[in-house]
């Protein structure tokens, strides 16, 4: 009795997977902490050896049916409890849960031992064991595992999917696993199979020295804990499942990672061997290598050259970049021909060209060449070496593809770079010899023209006697040519300046009436000469205009002189400006013979004055060509309407102007803020303006002093931002003024200038002093400051600057 | 009253000789120099009213010039004029900002020359 119990308290689960196990036996599982079993099996609810109830059943088997249906669903239920609780507690180790099942088989059936075996293949093997088994005994059953069929309990249990008692082993015919019985002298065997899915996937199986069948209750019993079994079998399967993706994830994980760096490296890094480097470096790590290089691929030599390195000594380096990788003759070279990655799985087995041979020298054993492509075009090769032999698994192969093909990327990235760099200074440089050029021939064809034209001009006005009919005659001729020469000149050079985008504006704010009159006298005598009326007409509403004022008075010219040249004698010319929006629109119409619909467009093309008729006088046939560039730079755009035999009308369409008076009126009276800005120079205003967009604030521009102060005092903003260098009246005088009024006097003031001039604008009465150029933030928070913006909108909060 | 004497720096002979021809037929003292040397060396010799300085010159150039002429023996009472090529905003630029008083446009206009050299002097006289 005292023996039994002795050997009861000993009978923990033998858990017989061990680490060598674990590899190779998949079916096991991680083994159980150790005070985690301890407290299953010997814990205070654990349904401890010395219950009395539990020596009850040893003694008293056959005792009262009842007393015993009663003891078997106490006990039962006890150890339903006990696994659920260990399912619960243990569900990261449902290990722990077979350990349960398989001490509780044995401890409750009154068997000497329980075993659980799982499938592995086609057999049996034990899995665990509880109860009295010599160690001797297990070892042999480990290696010599149980079929599924008729030899054995399990076999039978297996083979038929239910429960197979075998009442007495040794009077039975077909029991084959004498072996077995010899070592352990077990009588009776009851077996049980786990079934998944309907599948066997394990036996529960118990034992009894003496021959004594199980009772239905022992069999329900072991049934039960079957079950228990295997859905605790399930989540092993389930666990180790989740175990193995997520390693996988975590593989795939730090491949993206990885990836990613190295994308990041090659968008964001134009330093090649950088770039190169982490590639490298990269795959050698993820792929598990040992060591690797990135070799670029020249061209002009047909090989190929270390352009990277990682893992590798400086020693092998010099030694790489000492010898020719060519194309013909190498691993490296037959992987890039064959645009498929090569491995040599143990270089000791292999013909050693020059690259090779330095490897192996360098103690180097495997190597895989993966042929960095881009389209077509062979860039380089991706070299990944180990110092151990073997060949290298396929998902290295086509992780290190992904890698070679990013090198690839960087690589070509840092070529086109390059080139684009070279074009760029070639580019350059020519633009210089161009303007050069230009300049000098500006210079050199001029000053001949000069003397042609001044000379002409001083005998035209007898300046040194008098001349004859034919002589003035030819004089007059002579210098019209010369000038005709140098406006063709001009006009050559203005057009390659266009085109070289050189032409460089200075738009300023000038009376639109005023340019237009100058154009008119311009034309106005040899108007007359052909009794040709020409008259302007400037809208109400067009004042100012901010344009480069020279150009412009070149584009209108240009149009008025060729309406003038084309328009018979006694024909009219009317020259009108009016206002689209913020658009100023000016028209130059004749009473010409006009222009064929099929030549409105070619017009405009160089050296073509279509057929307009005679001319009174040549024109260079580039006039046209060079006031639609020049309207093009302003922003604008030019048309021609031409009825033939009706005349036609030029126009063109240029921004510049400022806001009109009553929309001026209408945003004043706005419930946000106003800010009104002053910069004669219009990018400067355009950039301003852009900053404020999104503000909760409404944006007037004026372009000079006085139109800036007209504008405050109508609309008393919120703040006005002043440039100092202004037409007509300048910045401090404005201030002045603004400062001197009393209705103006608390308007406050950010001067915006180019001078370093704060303490004077602060002195005057200026409330923010800004250095040009202003960054956004300088101005919403100089704005913020003086009480201009209000809140936190998100178009203010940004911190972007230009 | 003795005529003005006018300096022309101008290093192409032609235009040199046309503005010079120009200039004495209105009535005007011309002294010429084909470099910006020479016109430095003779507006010492011979202190002029009025310079006329071509922009583009051999050696040194129009602006260079100008500065030695302000720091020598030119006052800074004398205008001197920048002649520059037509329509070059770069060199109207350039003249004002390098402290010429005025500038004329290439190709010179015979007939408005006396009338711009009377005006810068007068200019200066008030």
């Amino acid at each position: 009795m005292t023996g039994q119990l002795a050997a009861f308290r000993k009978s923990r689960t033998a858990v017989l997977a061990g680490p060598a196990d674990a590899g190779t036996r998949s079916t096991f599982l991680p083994l159980p902490r150790t005070a985690r079993r301890l407290r299953l099996t010997g814990g205070p609810q654990g349904g401890t050896v010395t219950e009395p109830s539990e020596r009850t059943s040893r003694v008293s088997r056959a005792s009262s049916r009842q007393y015993q249906q009663l003891r078997q669903a106490r006990h039962q239920s006890a150890a339903s409890r006990e696994i659920l609780a260990a399912l619960g507690r243990d569900v990261a180790n449902p290990g722990a849960v077979l350990d349960t099942i398989v001490e509780y088989a044995a401890r409750l059936c009154g068997a000497h031992a329980a075993q659980l075996y799982l499938l592995e293949g086609d057999v049996f093997r034990l899995s665990r064991v509880s109860g009295e088994t010599p160690e001797e005994y297990r070892e042999y059953l480990l290696d010599h595992p149980i079929a599924r069929n008729r030899s054995s309990a399990v076999g039978r249990a297996a083979e038929d999917m239910r429960t197979h008692q075998i009442a007495d082993v040794l009077n039975d015919a077909d029991y084959g696993r004498k072996d077995l019985q010899s070592r352990t002298g077990f009588r009776t065997l009851l077996s049980t199979p786990m079934i998944l899915e309907n599948e066997v996937v394990g036996v529960l199986s118990m034992w009894r020295t003496d021959v004594a069948p199980f009772d239905d209750h022992e069999r329900e019993l072991l049934e039960e804990f079957a079950a228990q079994g295997a859905i605790a079998l399930r989540q092993v399967n389930l666990m180790r499942a989740l175990k193995s993706r997520r390693a996988e994830l975590a593989s795939k994980v730090a491949q993206l990672e990885a990836l990613r760096e190295v994308g990041e490296a090659v968008g964001s890094s134009l330093d090649l061997d950088e770039v190169l480097g982490r590639v490298v470096s990269n795959a050698v790590r993820l792929s598990g290598t040992d060591g690797g290089s990135i070799l670029e691929y020249d061209e002009s030599d047909d090989s190929f050259h270390v352009r990277a390195a990682f893992g590798s000594s400086p020693d092998l380096l010099e030694q790489l970049r000492a010898i020719t990788i060519h194309r013909d003759s190498t691993l490296v070279g037959r992987s890039a021909l064959a645009r498929r990655p090569l491995e040599v799985p143990d270089l000791a087995q292999t013909e050693l060209d020059s690259h090779l041979d330095i490897l192996f020298r360098d103690g180097w054993r495997s190597v895989l060449a993966v042929p960095m492509l881009r389209g077509d075009e062979m860039v380089g090769v991706l070299v990944i070496r180990r110092r151990s032999t073997g060949a290298f698994p396929p998902e290295v192969t086509e992780l290190l593809q992904t890698f070679a093909s990013q090198s690839a990327l960087a690589i070509v990235n840092a070529r086109l770079f390059r080139e684009l760099e070279t074009k760029t200074r070639e580019l350059e440089i020519a633009s210089q010899h161009k303007s050069e050029f230009l300049a000098s021939m500006s210079h050199e064809l001029r000053t001949p023209l000069n003397a042609v034209i001044g000379f002409s001009e001083v005998l035209l006005d007898r300046m040194f006697g008098e001349i004859n009919e034919r002589q003035h005659e030819y004089l007059h001729d002579i210098r019209n040519s010369g000038k005709h020469l140098l406006a063709l000149l001009n006009e050559i050079l203005d057009l390659s300046k266009v085109e070289a985008g050189q032409m460089v504006l200075e738009p300023s704010a000038f009376r639109v009436g005023d340019a237009l009159d100058y154009t008119l006298a311009m034309v106005r005598e040899r108007a007359a000469q052909h009794a040709i009326t020409v008259t302007v007409q400037v809208a109400d509403d067009v004042e100012m205009v901010v344009a480069d004022e020279l150009r412009f008075k070149q584009v209108v010219l240009n149009l008025v002189s060729n309406a003038v040249k084309f328009t018979p004698d006694g024909g009219s010319v009317s020259i009108r400006a009016h206002r689209d929006g913020n658009e100023l629109i000016v028209t130059v119409t004749d009473t010409g013979i006009g222009v064929p619909p099929e030549d409105q467009e070619r017009i405009f093309e160089s050296f073509q004055q279509g057929r307009r008729g005679a001319a009174k006088e040549e024109g260079t046939g580039l006039g046209l060509t060079l006031s639609r560039r020049i309207v093009g730079l302003f922003g604008g755009r030019m048309w021609l309407e031409s009825t033939p035999a009706v005349g036609s009308t030029f126009g063109f369409a240029i921004p510049g102007l400022p806001q009109r008076e009553d929309e001026v009126a209408s945003l004043g009276s706005g419930e946000l803020p106003v800010v009104v800005l002053v910069d004669d120079d219009r990018a400067s205003l355009d950039l301003l303006s852009a900053y404020l967009d999104g503000s909760p604030a409404q944006v007037l521009r004026a372009w000079d002093g006085v139109e800036a102060l007209e504008l405050v005092r109508r609309v008393l903003p919120a703040a006005v931002v002043l440039d100092i260098r202004l037409p007509r009246l300048d910045g401090w005088q404005v201030l002045a003024e603004l400062k001197a009024d009393p209705a103006t006097t608390a308007i406050p003031v950010v001067i915006t200038s180019v001078d370093d001039d704060q303490s004077r604008g602060l002195a005057l009465g200026a409330e923010v002093y800004l250095r040009k150029p202003v960054r956004r933030d300088e101005l919403v928070d100089a704005l913020r400051r003086v009480g201009a913006l209000v809140g936190s909108e998100s178009g203010l909060s940004s911190s972007e600057s230009p | 009253m003795t005529a003005r004497r006018i300096l022309v720096v101008e290093d192409n002979p032609l235009n040199l000789k046309l503005v010079r021809d120009v200039l004495q037929f209105a009535g005007y003292d011309v002294i010429e120099a084909q470099s910006g040397e020479e016109g430095l060396r003779v507006a010492q010799e011979h202190p002029p009213d009025l310079v006329l300085m071509d922009l583009q010159l051999p050696g040194i150039d129009g602006t260079e010039t100008l500065h030695r002429l302000r720091q020598g023996s030119l006052g800074r009472n004398v205008p001197v004029i920048a002649v520059t090529a037509f329509a070059m905003a770069e060199d109207r630029q350039r003249a004002a900002l390098s402290g010429f008083d005025g500038y004329v446009e290439k190709p010179i206009s015979v007939r408005a020359l006396p009338g711009q050299v009377e005006a810068f002097l007068a200019g200066r006289a008030e």
